[in-house]
């Protein structure tokens, strides 16, 4: 083995030998106003990459002699060009210009030039969002990307990835990915839960394409948009290490608010007053609650406060190194990352050492290992290995938040907190009579999900000038592998008692008088796996004043996943695609692209597999003109640019094989006094033997605009996009067939809007600051979707949006004469009708209230809207960047124990109902019954659904690099800085007690959404 | 010249590489089960055939906690939902349901689970069976015969609901195929499942069945529906009672009295099989699987998930679901066989539970009764009525009925707990209901019939006057039926079928209401606790509103 390693370590030492003998070799710094800049890429005038600066700034370069001329580029830096002398030592200093015209962004299987680019695409470098606490890359893109679309549901460690869509959402089809944008990782797709694992530290830069002509390349997995994330990759240069080491504190963004027993078992007396039945509470009751001298018997307990600590920790570490000699270039990093819970320890004699950890914890350690060989002249080769392996820990008792906010299972009245002989207590008013849940997370145990991620990449590109000058051939293997398990070490219920402060004695609960062993067991997760194999012919040329670029793709890949209760597990599912770019520009003024796939996909029956996806794409560089230049020296760059094109979406819901008749394993049956349970088949729905991938007509219209040397630059894209042949079930097959139907290719939805972006950058002295903004607007409409005709107009769903929450009209509370005027509707139901309660809307007439009258109220939960401000700026060392991230044009309902009395936990807003004396009410009436006409569960109405806008303090960054000369031992570079996350939240939610983000029409009890304020250091080396 | 060859191998290696890249996308994929699958030609036990077979049985109807967790029987006078909310029971009884959510809709269970009662018929006899029974019936024979019965009880359950439904005999509907189908006539439906009965019923495993196929349909089960259903068809709300007038898919459009007759005999010939009969126990029939009374069964094994959903809230775990009324409690009577409201049965309204008719011991748990080894108790504060936010009972009953035998242990046992579709002691009273009706005045058969019944009951003495006439013997038949049957699914169905749910389920529901007073002493109070409503329109189920939308022949049943 041993003789391996220096075999390996001889032929890398070797190498550079063989390969190069006339050099020339230069070294220098490249910084710009705020000092040493990494990053910075060394090209050749023909755009050949030999390095890029490390972390402080500087680099090392050997070249052939013929090389006279180095660049520099950076996204965000006009490129500089010096011409190099043997053994110089050079300073470049590099001027800013957000969105310069050379800026290089990521596309599918390439890059353009903001100048040149005839698509939308947005971009950011991964410097931008490199400092933001948050484990997820897609939480660091809010507020920050033209079109992106984002909402955290849930704040639990290692649960917290937003779901996102790039502009908006705009088909029917029932799949849970039906709407998710395709996520490319190094040309290699990726899941939405595989990007969430990504550590920010291995990223260079991340694209969104969002219309026909960027995306047409993906063809058939095109259509939801595509979120490109390419990785960092060495630069020759002698070892560069760069570390990071934060640490920062979460506490939950919203402090949970119960009312304390007195209020609560109050507001309990009144409903159960309202609905004429005996009142549980005596006023000696309510007494002994409100002053607390019978802690036993009429215990009082903060639940909230007594589970949850006001904050936890949360710690990040990187290292990399990344170097190189013109052979063979390296990055390698590491990363950990640790996010604590918010629950408290509880001690218990089995446990006292704290040896079972059952509270909430994320813990994820990733490496990343890219190499880039130069094995000959023409052939370059890669190798990239990365691998990420996480755990999330959370309590076997359940989710804690939502036990919490369940009056189904404790209230603040139900139990002491420990009985006076430190014994568990148990909720003995309730139906699940639990123990309290501190006993329960003291004793049962935890949930720990592992999980293994790996990926593997090997290419390579063959430079063919033997055929023709601008020609390679690249080829590329690619494997990414997830592998998921739960252990659970879990115990039934612990004992418990009733303790009677009368009589002194205790009464056990249940059966169990000790606590048992524990037991473990494992549970399986994810686990699949992916290969996908590309090879690509590049031609890239110019003559003269003509530039042609064109790609021809050949693509395929095979996933493959084990669920638990599926027969098609380990059954591959296969795509296989041809791709290709043709492009064209004379003088960078007149653009035309043409972009197509040719690809398909085995969830289609074998003659309705391939579709061809063309996309046409041209633009005006208008400032190219020498008229215009002349005349509005101003302005570097006015561009318009329009594409048109077609794509698609090759999701389906459920079966893969929609186009087959399956039938199915069922649940079993058996015969006898002692037989065994059989497992029975059943016919499936029948198949659509038309099925086939939705479609979308993608029309994009843009401009793009840089004024004043760069310092302003604009790019504004109108789109409107048609999604027909949506997958969905055809609604109007009758039951009596005694079978269902597949989803067929019906529906069609438009979705329009706008996005763009400002930049202004300037400066004052050595002050230099940014403003920029963000927006994205996203609108779509059911065009058609095979609606049975309904019996009332109100009742139809076409033409309005997907989501679109349907329910009554609140007209306030019904008043005593309402309710004796009989022209009054009235609620079908046999509910009795009392003042204080809603007060619906009766469409149709009829004097009842029931289905027929419900209506479109409010908007769907996917924002319209979303914006973002960022305020950036430096002096000298210091550094500071603020951004607001604001979302309006949707609505959120909170149902069952989020809020309704009786399955919720009384909260402030209950103590707003309605009482005879409070009639202009923020809340109806009180009521035990839970199925009233004031339930939001069983009458959804606009009285609940709020019109939801918010604006958050999404991040804070302040930073301070320290002046070289103070930097002990080798360190060359060293910053201090402070971030924080969610700090402030503007919302006009502020009735009920959940995160705007929430999910609509739940109880809104998920982990809640973390603020963050971290501090951080990173040294370069 | 050696450039261009340079060149050209380039472009042939990377041609034939792209070549190479055949394309291995299979045309059909193959893991998935298919019909010739389950039918498979060249296997001679018919394994997966059988196990199509089976989950037709899964679709077969249960009975415990089913409405929306709560007793079809707690939509009845008979018992109501402890759960104090907006329930499907509570729909039910009080007719707060539209078309678009009737509680109890079968409609796409009872299809779908026809549909797949036809595949199997269609197809069993491709599949090449080698059993037979002991009696020489061929296996093919005999899985066919069962999936006919459960065509049969499945078409029953729709037309107990929806009046005539459309029949689709053994068509199964391809892709394409014209659904625009009307629906049969009350009558047309109910001579399709008679006939079927007596088609498939020799057919159908002998009596009494075996123990490894307890639960399988046997010619018993095929006698036993055709006897309930022809009773159903000869009670009057079908038999000149019909709601709408001439209606044909409300019920028959005239009055036969020779179909109280067809019941009967129908009813007779159970017995005349000679192998069913009472359990001498009451509670075992719930209980013991092996059973001579048992007819037809679906299986729900050995559990205590029952008891721990209906037995007084007060045990631990348990829920106390169902709140059975005063008006039940009323009509059992004393175990002298008298009605509590004869001045002559001994009643003592100061100590109601005294000397009652036995089988109230096992279908009640009342203030007093032992259960898990301590009184139950449900005065005023008492630890199964104790006041205060949890579930408990609404009448200060709780339902013992189907609950296993735990009245002295610690902690529930597991139980069978077998869903019982059909039972002896159901064909005995639909007998002496048939028999009587269709008489003057009723017979020894009749007094026969319902005797057993009492006698098996313990009452003593068992025996009726003589002298009934057929008007006071109907309403003992009535009245037997209801205690007999408490809580399995028939009262629901018995009121609307005799036409009497306009008065008997548009009442008040009472409870009890028990004070402990500071000497120990009990008090009783009747007091309301439930108001039902009842309209004409309820006797029938509405057809799903989304079907009548779909199908342009599907008429709506009156009032819907």
């Amino acid at each position: 083995m041993k003789r391996y390693v220096y075999i390996f370590l001889l032929i890398l030492s070797i190498s550079p030998c063989i390969l190069l003998n006339a050099q020339v070799k230069v070294s220098g710094i490249v910084k710009d106003a705020g000092g040493p800049l990494p990053g910075v890429a060394i090209r050749t005038r023909g755009g050949v990459n030999i390095g890029i600066t490390s972390l402080d700034g500087r680099f090392a370069v050997t070249v052939k002699d013929s090389i006279h001329v180095l660049m520099f580029n950076s996204l965000g830096y006009q490129a500089e060009e010096r011409i190099i002398v043997n053994g110089e030592f050079l300073e470049i200093i590099m001027q800013p210009s957000h969105q310069s015209l050379d800026e290089v962004v990521v596309v599918g299987y390439g890059t353009v030039k903001r100048i040149t680019s005839t698509g939308s695409v947005s971009a950011i470098k991964a410097s931008e969002i490199k400092e933001i606490p948050t484990s997820n890359v897609q939480n660091a893109l809010t507020g920050k990307i033209p079109g992106f679309f984002s909402q955290q549901r849930s704040g639990q460690p290692g649960k917290d990835a937003s779901d996102f869509f790039i502009r908006g959402v705009s088909s029917l089809n029932s799949d849970a990915g039906a709407n998710q944008p395709l996520i490319i990782v190094d040309d290699v797709e990726y899941t939405y839960d595989q990007l969430s694992q990504i550590n920010v530290n291995e990223i260079e830069s991340i694209s969104i394409l969002k219309d026909a002509s960027t995306t047409a390349v993906y063809g058939i997995k095109g259509a939801n948009g595509v979120l490109v994330v390419t990785t960092r990759r060495g630069a020759s240069g002698s070892p560069k290490i760069n570390i990071r080491l934060e640490t920062g504190i979460q506490s939950p963004v919203k402090k949970l608010d119960f009312l304390n027993s007195y209020q609560s078992a109050s507001l309990v007396n009144e409903a159960y007053k309202n609905d004429g039945l005996p009142l549980p509470f005596t006023k000696n009751d309510l007494t002994l609650f409100q002053n607390g001298t019978d802690p036993y018997g009429h215990p009082d307990v903060n639940w909230y406060n007594q589970i949850f600590k006001p904050s936890s920790m949360q710690r990040n570490g990187n290292i990399d190194i990344s170097g190189g000699g013109a052979a063979i270039k390296y990055f390698i990093s590491g990363g950990a990352f640790s996010q604590d819970g918010a629950v408290r320890h509880f001690d218990d004699s089995y446990n006292s050492e704290g040896i079972v950890n059952s509270n909430y914890y994320f813990r994820r350690f990733n490496f990343r290992s890219n190499l880039d060989v130069q094995a000959s002249k023409s052939l370059s080769l890669r190798l990239d290995i990365t691998g990420r392996f996480s755990q999330i820990n959370q309590p076997y008792a359940g989710n804690v938040v939502s036990e919490l906010y369940d009056f189904g299972k404790v209230h603040p009245y139900s139990a002491p907190f420990l009985n006076p002989n430190g014994s568990y207590a148990y909720a003995s008013d309730t139906k699940s009579q639990l123990p309290t849940i501190n006993a329960r997370l003291a004793t049962q145990g935890y949930d720990l999900e592992r999980r293994n991620d790996m990926n593997i990449l090997f290419g390579g590109t063959q430079k063919l000038e033997v055929i023709t000058k601008g020609l390679s051939f690249s080829a590329r293997v690619a494997y990414a592998s997830v592998e998921s398990n739960t252990r659970e070490q879990f115990r039934e219920v612990p004992p418990s008692y009733l303790y009677n402060p009368v009589t002194g004695s205790y009464t056990l609960h249940g059966s169990v008088y000790t606590e048992g062993n524990y037991t473990l067991r494992a549970k399986q997760g994810l686990y699949n796996n992916r290969v996908n194999l590309q090879a690509y012919l590049n031609y890239d040329r110019t003559f003269g004043d003509h530039h042609f670029n064109s790609l021809v793709l050949f693509n395929r890949e095979s996933y493959k996943e084990k669920t638990i209760f599926q027969s098609s597990d380990w059954i591959p599912q296969n795509f296989q695609g041809t791709t290709f770019k043709v492009g064209y520009d004379y003088k960078q003024k007149y653009l035309i692209d043409f972009n197509g796939g040719y690809n398909g996909s085995d969830r289609f029956k074998s003659n309705n597999r391939f579709g061809f996806f063309p996309a046409i794409s041209a633009g005006y560089n208008i400032s190219n003109e020498s008229y215009f230049k002349n005349k509005f020296t101003f302005v570097d760059l006015l561009k318009i640019r329009g594409s048109f094109g077609l794509v698609g979406s090759d999701k389906v819901s459920g079966d893969r094989y929609l186009y087959q008749q399956v039938y199915y394993a069922g649940g079993g049956y058996n015969f006898g006094t002692s037989a065994t349970n059989v497992s029975s088949i059943y016919e499936g729905n029948f198949g659509n033997p038309e099925v086939t991938w939705e479609k979308q007509q993608s029309l994009d219209l843009g401009i793009d605009v840089n004024l004043f040397k760069s310092k302003i630059s604009v790019t504004l894209d109108y789109f409107n996009n048609l999604r027909y042949d949506q997958l969905v079930t055809p609604s109007n097959y009758p039951l009596a067939a005694g079978i269902g139907i597949s989803p067929t290719n019906i529906a069609k939805v438009r979705n329009q809007g706008f996005d763009g972006m400002l930049i202004f950058h300037n400066n004052l002295g050595k002050f230099n600051y940014t403003v920029q903004g963000v927006i994205s607007y996203a609108k779509n409409k059911i065009l058609y979707m095979d609606e049975p005709a309904a019996r009332y107009s109100w009742l139809a769903r076409t033409g309005y949006p997907i989501g679109q929450p349907y329910g009554y009209h609140c007209l306030g509370f019904y008043t005593q004469a309402d309710i004796d005027n009989p022209d009054i509707a009235k609620p079908a139901t046999g509910s009795k009708i009392v003042p204080g309660d809603l007060k619906y809307q009766d469409l149709n007439n009829d004097g009842k209230i029931d289905q027929l009258d419900q209506k479109a109220i409010g908007k769907p939960n996917i924002p319209n809207t979303t914006f973002g401000l960022t305020l950036a700026g430096n002096y000298k060392g210091f550094s500071v960047s603020v951004l607001f991230q604001g979302t309006t044009g949707y609505s959120l309902s909170v149902t069952g124990t989020g809020i309704e009395p009786f399955q919720s936990q009384f909260q402030p807003i209950h103590e707003e109902r309605w009482t005879p004396d409070n009639t202009n009410a923020k809340f109806p009436r009180l009521s035990s019954n839970p199925t009233t006409i004031n339930s939001p569960s069983s009458y959804m109405s606009d009285f609940w659904l709020i019109d939801a806008k918010y604006i958050r303090l999404k991040t804070l960054e302040l930073g301070y690099q320290l002046p070289e000369k103070l930097l002990p031992l080798k360190i060359s570079n060293a910053r201090l800085y402070v971030s924080c996350y969610n700090l402030y939240t503007w919302t006009n939610y502020s009735l009920y007690q959940q995160d705007p983000e929430v999910t609509s029409n739940t109880a809104g009890d998920a982990y809640q959404n973390q603020r963050v304020v971290n501090i951080g250091i990173q040294i370069g080396l | 010249m050696k450039n261009y060859i340079y060149k050209f191998l380039w472009v042939a290696v990377i041609t034939l590489f792209a070549v190479s890249c055949k394309s291995t996308l299979e045309d059909v994929p193959v893991e998935q089960q298919t019909l010739e699958f389950v039918f498979d030609k060249n296997d001679s036990a018919g394994s997966n055939a059988n196990r199509f077979l089976f989950d037709i049985y899964t679709h077969l109807p249960v009975l415990f906690n089913r409405v929306g967790g709560d007793f079809l029987d707690a939509a009845t006078d008979d018992g109501i939902s402890s759960l104090n909310s907006n329930t499907s029971v509570q729909q039910l009884a009080q007719g707060t349901y539209t078309s678009t959510n009737y509680p109890d809709d079968q409609w796409a269970n009872c299809y779908a689970a026809i549909r797949q009662t036809n595949i199997f018929i269609n197809n069993i006899d491709q599949v090449p069976l080698l059993g037979k029974l002991s009696n020489g019936t061929p296996y093919n024979k005999v899985w066919k015969a069962e999936a006919k019965f459960l065509r049969a009880l499945f078409y029953f359950e729709l037309v107990k609901r929806y009046g005539g439904v459309p029949l689709l005999g053994d068509k199964v509907f391809q892709l394409g195929d014209d659904l625009n189908i009307p629906r049969n006539s009350f009558a047309d439906c109910v001579q399709y499942i008679k006939n079927e009965c007596d088609s498939m019923k020799n057919n159908l495993r002998p009596d009494p069945v075996e123990p490894s196929n307890l639960m399988r349909p046997t010619k018993g089960a095929a006698l036993a529906l055709k006897a309930r259903l022809l009773l159903y068809a000869a009670s009057p709300l079908y038999n000149g009672g019909n709601i709408d007038g001439n209606n044909a898919l409300t019920g028959y459009t005239d009055y036969d009295k020779e179909r109280w007759n067809l019941a009967a005999a129908a009813a007779d010939s159970v017995r005349a099989e000679n192998v069913f009969g009472l359990d001498t126990a009451f509670k075992d029939v719930f209980i013991v699987e092996y059973n001579n009374e048992r007819i037809f069964a679906r299986i729900n094994g050995s559990n205590s998930s029952l008891d721990k959903e209906d037995s007084p809230m007060g045990y631990t775990l348990s829920n106390g679901r169902t709140s059975p009324t005063q008006e039940l409690a009323d009509a059992f009577g004393m175990i002298n066989g008298k009605d509590i409201t004869d001045p002559a049965s001994g009643y003592n309204s100061i100590d109601p539970y005294k000397n009652r008719d036995p089988r109230f011991y096992k279908t009640f748990f009342y203030n007093g009764s032992i259960w898990l080894s301590r009184p139950v108790e449900t005065f005023e504060g008492g630890a199964d009525k104790p006041g205060g936010t949890r579930q408990q009972t609404r009448t200060g009953y709780y339902l013992r009925k189907f609950l296993g035998d735990n009245e002295t242990l610690t902690a529930f046992n597991d139980h069978s707990h077998d869903h019982i579709l059909f039972r002896y002691g159901e064909v005995l009273l639909n007998y002496a209901e048939a028999r009587n009706e269709y008489l003057d005045k009723p017979d020894q058969n009749v007094y026969n019939a319902v005797e057993a019944i009492r006698r098996r009951a313990k009452l003593s003495p068992y025996q009726l006057s003589a002298t009934l006439t057929k008007d006071s013997m109907r309403i003992i038949i009535h009245h037997e039926r209801r205690k007999e049957l408490a809580f399995e699914e028939h009262r629901y169905w018995d009121v609307r079928r005799w036409k009497e749910a306009e008065t008997t389920f548009n009442t008040s529901l009472h409870g009890m209401l028990i004070y402990k007073l500071g000497s120990g002493t009990l008090t009783y109070q009747k007091v309301p606790v439930y108001t039902m409503a009842f309209a004409a329109k309820m006797y029938f189920a509405p057809i799903p509103y989304s079907e009548v939308t779909k199908n342009n022949k599907m008429v709506q049943n009156p009032q819907w």
